[in-house]
């Protein structure tokens, strides 16, 4: 009796969850499946021929190498301060704690641009420390390390917003076992903070590491557009739009939209070798915070 | 190894958490720290282990002082509520970690390792779990693999705070029994804190009884428990009945009962309060004592709980008795019966001290 009444419940639910199945996949493939499609069409258009042509050409090939340059700084760089940053704001106690965390957050609340223009505001040829910089013959704005100091100020939340809640969820009881066990404070962290940190530390990295290769506003701003020495990839499409070089714009939007799918296909890579390790995160959230008495 | 607490005092901003613990702690002891939460007990086995640094005071290990010694030196094992256990390791590993971390020229060999740890293993009855993940065990063998790897170092002192809280009745009962034979056989001084007082009576040598971040008082668990020093003490270590102490011609009554000459009764102070525990209290057949009716009556498998309501009390004042389920048996009280009750042990407090 109870359990066909159940059976009955069940069969009452199967509609809605199929309508949630099918708005989510319908809006997925809107908004996703659609416009990357499109990508890949407008690109070959022409045909394969153009667009081994578009990619080819040295000033695109150029823009490539800048953005994969500027992703290898940015993102090692906000990996270690992503990681020592949500290690003491998760572990440690101390004055200014909530300041640090607002700061964290800062360029996610500065518009792109704005961020673009404060290095602009430091760094150009009339800003605070342009003098300086001219006597000694260093450029920043228009070059690339204005470009990697805008990107890396354009991602620093990524992975230290990820690791924050992470670490905090799983507290310091297992830092303490380690270290009574006898274990050096660079060991405790290497065999047991980071791998208990791991997925959440590669999904930052993935988010930081997207952004960080996508990122436009901030970039145009200090990059000056010069072809072939200060263009990321984002920029040199919209130059080749502008231009009303389509295949071209699309050829390089193509190539920016595969290397988010090869970081993607590379976290679910890594997901389906350690299976082990998946299942090893969860019970972290059932855990109660220590009594403090 | 011994250890010894002289003065120490620790403050969470305005909130003192310790304050003036003086404990001898000798080799091979099992001590409890008992109290509710709240009461600093935690607090003061953390400052043991290095965890957390006294604000005054000092800490001696062996007589030696270890106040500022990081714990990674302390050589003390620490076993977690909560196990702590590395989610990412195997049972193996987890019991290993602190042999494999030790710097290269005191680390033993992997052989040696492995049959430690294999020993380690069949003294917790979990050598067929090694390749196990924790995730795959059940809470009680969970706490048994941490203290597998707390031994795994041959620590000086094991530190356990609130080691079977998050376990279900039977098996704490089975736990407390082993950690006590364990303990016996090995000899290492521990030290457990915990709020549960039965759990103290089970397992520890001495109980120390903490309130407000003081010591309240410390003995083996039949001194602490027949003989406590306050209120707080009594009221701790099991259930009590409370009746204020009435004053009349000189003479102290409990209800009709007359106590004095009590000596601890000092018949200046108006406010005294007598404390009895439930199996102090003798009911006999209506006529030999104080007159109470039966409220309720609960068995509790070998013995069996009674509510009674005494007459002159208010009537939400409960007094709880309890007596043998032989004696029950025989007697027959039923609800509503009104029986006669005798005292056979009371203690006298000030009131004002009992309402700490």
């Amino acid at each position: 009796m109870a359990a066909a009444e159940a059976r009955s419940d069940a069969g009452r639910a199967a509609p809605g969850r199929l309508l949630l199945i099918a708005a989510a996949l319908l809006f997925l493939g809107l908004f996703l499946v659609l416009p990357l499609l499109a990508v890949f069409a407008q690109a070959l258009a022409k045909g394969v021929g153009a667009y081994f042509i578009a990619i080819a050409d040295p000033n695109a090939w150029a823009s490539v190498k800048l953005t994969l340059t500027v992703a290898a700084i940015a993102v090692p760089f906000n990996l270690v301060f992503g990681v020592a940053a949500a290690w003491a704001i998760a572990k440690f106690d101390f004055r200014g704690k909530n300041t640090l965390i607002t700061l964290i957050d800062l360029p996610f609340a500065v518009s792109p641009v704005i961020a673009g223009l404060i290095f602009i505001l430091l760094f150009g040829s009339h800003g605070w420390f342009g003098g300086y910089l001219k006597v000694h013959h260093i450029r920043v704005v228009f070059a690339v390390p204005g470009i990697v100091l805008a990107t890396i100020f354009v991602t620093f939340p990524f992975i230290a917003r990820e690791l924050i809640p992470v670490m905090q969820a799983q507290g310091k009881d297992d830092e303490e076992t380690a270290l009574s066990l006898g274990a050096t404070g660079w060991q405790t962290f290497w065999r047991v903070t980071l791998p208990n940190i791991r997925w959440g530390l590669m999904y930052g990295v993935l988010l930081c590491n997207a952004r960080a290769m996508g990122e436009f506003g901030a970039v145009s701003v200090v990059s000056g557009h010069i072809r072939g020495l200060t263009n990321t990839m984002p920029l040199h499409v919209e130059i080749l739009y502008n231009e009303y070089n389509y295949t071209a714009a699309f050829a390089v939007a193509s190539l920016l939209a595969l290397l988010a799918l090869l970081t993607l296909v590379g976290k679910s890579f890594l997901e389906w070798r350690q299976p082990e390790l998946r299942h090893a995160v969860a019970p972290a959230r059932d855990r109660t915070r220590r009594e403090k008495t | 190894m011994s250890i010894a607490l002289r003065g120490i005092g620790k403050q969470f901003g305005e909130f003192a958490a310790v304050k003036d613990i003086d404990l001898d702690v000798p080799t091979g002891a099992l001590i409890a720290l008992l109290g509710p939460s709240g009461c600093g007990k935690t607090t003061l086995l953390r400052i043991i282990a290095g965890l957390d640094a006294p604000d005054e005071g000092q800490v001696l290990f062996d007589g030696r002082d270890a106040t500022l010694w990081p714990i990674r030196d302390r050589n003390v094992g620490f076993v977690f509520q909560h196990y702590a256990l590395f989610r990412h390791m195997s049972v193996f590993e987890n019991v290993a970690f602190g042999l494999k971390v030790k710097p290269r020229r005191e680390r033993p060999s992997s052989a040696d390792i492995r049959r430690k740890v294999q020993s380690l293993l069949e003294l917790v009855q979990l050598d067929w779990a090694g390749d196990r993940y924790p995730a795959q065990l059940s809470g009680g063998q969970r706490q048994r693999v941490a203290l597998a790897r707390a031994l795994a170092v041959d620590p000086g002192v094991l530190l356990l705070d609130e080691p079977f809280g998050a376990l279900d009745s039977q098996v704490r009962h089975e736990l407390r029994r082993w950690l006590r034979r364990l303990h016996d056989e090995l000899h290492f001084t521990s030290i457990f804190v915990t709020h549960d007082q039965q759990e103290a009576i089970e397992v520890a040598d001495t109980i120390v009884v903490l309130n407000r971040g003081r010591i309240e008082q410390c003995g083996d668990p039949g001194e602490v428990y027949d003989l406590p020093t306050s209120a707080f003490v009594h009221r701790f270590l099991g259930q009590v009945n409370e009746l204020p102490v009435q004053l009349r011609d000189g003479r102290a009554y409990l209800g009709p009962i007359d106590i004095s000459p009590a000596a601890d009764v000092r018949t200046g102070d108006s406010n005294n309060i007598a404390l009895i525990r439930p199996h102090e209290i003798e009911i006999g057949a209506e006529g030999t004592g104080w007159p109470a009716t039966v409220i309720a009556v609960r068995v509790i498998g070998p013995i069996v709980r009674l509510e009674l309501s005494a007459q002159g009390l208010p009537a939400n004042e409960l007094l709880e008795a309890e007596i043998s389920r032989e004696r029950y048996e025989a007697e027959r009280f039923g609800i509503g019966q009104t029986v006669g009750l005798r005292f056979r042990r009371w203690q006298v407090y000030p009131a004002s001290g009992a309402a700490a």
